[in-house]
């Protein structure tokens, strides 16, 4: 039997008044990432991100506890498409991989994030405590 | 890579990725059901939905009561719930990036205009 991908995969969409360039540049840029990529409880992001196809990526959120984040870029297609691994305690350090599309609506741009081949779950309470601490980010930055 | 208290939610995983077993599981919804039974709704052989079952059983999906000649099967939902519960930290988690997203670059174009 073949150790088939589990189909687990979560798709996200979200339609933001700018560019794709804008919105594309923002994945790649590590001080842009260190402001965005930052769920709440997690007090400081830190990017390093060498962005080339084959490249890797270290993004470090750090909190009570620090999450190291890293992965290789697989597409970098600018403005259209960016893939990525994606291995974190989340994926129990197993490699899951994040595909973000940027299509044009007009003079807005819909991000797509497909995150899929999450393989393992992971039942530890800081992930579960994020997920309310990233509700509270939300709302701190949705003035 | 010893680490297999995650393996259930594996084979959760695995047995909902094929339509026969997605579809037994939607057959089994409202009740139980004979295996002779759910084999005669399908176009397959009996020994394939035995193995498709057997998946489904295996991710703790599926109850076996045995009645005489009878295996009745019925869908056990928790394991569902579990794999359900972790995609939807998944999903929050981008749904707040990408709300954070949106804000940083939306309040970059301000400054910079």
């Amino acid at each position: 039997m073949n150790a088939a991908v589990a189909p687990a995969a979560v798709v996200v969409r979200r339609t933001i008044a700018a560019s794709a360039e804008d919105l594309f540049d923002a994945w790649l840029d590590p001080d842009a990432l260190a402001v965005w990529m930052r769920p709440g409880g997690i007090k400081k992001t830190t990017a390093k991100l060498d962005a080339r196809v084959g490249g890797r990526y270290e993004i470090v959120m750090q909190g009570d506890e620090t999450y190291p984040h890293t992965g290789e870029y697989r597409v970098i297609d600018r403005p259209k498409r960016l893939v990525f691994t994606w291995i974190s305690s989340g994926t129990e350090q197993h490699e899951s991989l994040v595909t973000v599309d940027f299509l044009r609506a007009g003079k807005q741009t819909e991000v797509v994030v497909t995150h899929e081949q999450l393989p393992q779950t992971q039942r530890s309470s800081h992930t579960n405590g994020w997920t309310s601490a990233l509700e509270r980010l939300d709302e701190h930055y949705a003035n | 890579m010893g680490e297999y208290k995650s393996a259930q939610l594996d084979n959760v995983f695995n047995a909902l990725c094929d339509p026969t077993r997605r579809a037994i599981l939607a057959r089994l919804t409202d009740s139980g059901a004979r295996v002779t039974d759910i084999a005669a709704d399908f176009p397959i052989s009996l020994n394939s939905i035995s193995k498709h079952i057997r998946m489904l059983e295996r991710a703790g999906l599926l109850r076996r009561s045995v009645n005489g000649r009878d295996h009745v099967l019925s869908l056990n939902a928790e394991p569902l719930a579990e794999a359900a519960a972790w995609i939807e930290r998944y999903r929050r988690f981008w749904e707040g990036r990408l709300a954070a997203l949106d804000a940083y670059v939306t309040s970059n174009k301000r400054k910079r205009k």
